[in-house]
């Protein structure tokens, strides 16, 4: 039998009943959210959505904005909901689940953070790819499959990593018998594309989020991490990009 | 049990129990320990050294030049490795003696003390194995050579949207959508069943042309879902 849903009906702040994959979140006037562009899947009441690059934000939305997104390389991706009603999101098909932090800061993959609430703010995270939310309040993240949580010492693929809190920032780990191999100048015979050769490496005390891996790999945030760094290069090493974007263009068409 | 269930979607082993593991490359999530990873099928176990002789290896490298691109990575050591794959879930098998044959493209893990080997999947069945094979890849998508394993151990099968098991028995007829199909045990004959045109040969067709018929005694299982790995 199916279910309809009003707006009544609907949770203030919970999956929409028997369905892992939408989230329902109760909208009231001054307590703005933001949401990931695409996010949005149906609401009711009185919403209004703004771009978080929009000229037209009033003073004290953008004075918000300003204050708590602290990311220009993703401002692009993100709008500001506010008003009174029910918003429904979903993404991908995949699970999404609610995280509440108290005066914590977390870390987690950029493409599966979908909306967090005006009590955290958003920073840039070290390691590309990643945003670091910081403060007391609530956010909704998607993973592919349940989400897994396991605590260091621990060694992650890198597409399978959904975020840490707590604990020092990883570092890179590559598989001795790879290095072995790479320093013996026999990497071209087996790549270093999986997640067998390199790991995120976390040590210290802390938390860490894990989902199965991706079933769309989106390099959305590889590209933009490249863009953003683009300043840094200098005339020279554009020429060296452009010559090898080329030939990697070239390649793949053939 | 050597291979856990962690949700639907992911499995886990621990090494020390299991001993070594074969499985997909890309497929490990995370791991604990001192574990090493060694590609299974490339002079990578002289770069690793020290990998014991297994005998997944030599049916790798036998795949390998049956051009199925799917490269295993052998992991050893001490420590517990989670794997998982494209967010695909995960059925666990168990042999004791018998033998699973599995899409290449469906296979996660499988522990290292199985016997692996590469068979054309309509090979026995009446005639033009390598033909009806190769008509089949092309129709499904999925490759003309299957994977073979046998022996006391257990693998992991990949599927969208989860497995679910048919008894296969004497004479008693199961037909399986080759799209659907992922893999079958024991003492089983594949067979064919299709009017195949040219349609068909190139891809073009409706899809219900072809049957799977297995006939025997064992169990094949099935996806309830068409998609493509």
């Amino acid at each position: 039998m199916t279910t309809i849903h009003t707006a009544r009906s609907l949770p203030d702040n919970d999956n929409v009943p028997e369905n892992p994959y939408a989230w329902s979140i109760e909208m009231n006037p001054g307590k703005p959210w933001f949401m990931s562009k695409g996010a949005m899947i149906a609401f009711y009441g009185q919403v209004q959505f703004q771009a978080v690059r929009a000229r037209g934000l009033s003073g004290a939305l953008m004075h918000m904005v300003a204050n708590q997104f602290s990311s220009p390389l993703y401002a692009q991706d993100w709008v500001v909901a506010e008003g009174h009603g029910k918003l429904v999101i979903g993404d991908r098909g995949f699970d999404l689940n609610s995280y509440d932090l108290e005066d914590g800061n977390l870390t987690i993959k950029a493409s599966n953070l979908l909306a967090f609430d005006n009590g955290l703010s958003l920073n840039q995270s070290i390691v590309p790819g990643f945003v670091t939310l910081v403060g007391t309040g609530r956010f909704l993240a998607s993973s592919s499959g349940e989400v897994m949580f396991a605590e260091p010492p621990l060694r992650v693929d890198p597409e399978a990593l959904l975020g840490w809190a707590d604990c020092p920032s990883p570092s890179h780990h590559y598989d001795a018998g790879w290095m072995q191999g790479f320093l013996g100048g026999a990497m071209a015979m087996f790549g270093a594309s999986s997640g067998e050769e390199r790991q995120f490496d976390f040590t210290g005390a802390g938390t860490i989020l894990i989902q199965s891996s991706e079933a769309v790999r989106s390099d959305r945030d590889i590209v933009q991490t490249i863009e953003g760094q683009l300043g840094l290069v200098g005339t020279g090493g554009l020429q060296k990009l452009q010559t090898s974007i080329q030939q990697r263009l070239s390649q793949q068409s053939q | 049990m050597t291979f856990e269930k962690v949700n639907s979607k992911v499995v886990k082993v621990n090494l020390s129990q299991s001993g070594n593991v074969l499985a997909r490359k890309g497929a490990m999530l995370f791991y604990s320990g001192d574990v090493r990873f060694v590609p299974a099928n490339a002079g990578g176990a002289a770069a690793g050294g020290g990998m014991p002789s297994m005998g997944g290896i030599a049916g790798m490298a036998g795949r390998s030049m049956a051009g199925e691109n799917v490269v295993m990575m052998a992991a050893s050591g001490q420590g517990e490795v989670h794997y998982g794959r494209a967010g695909l879930h995960v059925t666990i098998v168990q042999l004791t003696g018998g033998t699973l044959v599995v899409e290449a493209s469906r296979l996660l893990a499988h522990t290292a003390n199985l016997q692996s080997s590469v068979v054309s999947l309509s090979s026995g069945g009446s005639g033009g194995g390598g033909l009806r094979g190769m008509i089949r890849g092309a129709v499904t998508g999925q490759g003309m050579f299957t994977t073979q394993l046998s022996g006391q151990g257990s693998a992991v099968l990949l599927s969208h949207g989860g497995t679910i098991e048919l008894p296969v028995r004497p004479g008693g007829g199961t037909v399986v959508d080759p799209q659907a199909y992922v893999g079958h045990t024991g003492n089983v004959r594949v067979d064919m069943s299709a009017n195949v045109g040219w349609r068909e040969a190139v891809g073009r067709g409706a899809g219900e042309a072809i049957q799977l018929k297995l006939d025997g005694e064992g169990v094949v299982y099935v996806q309830a879902s068409e998609q493509k790995l």
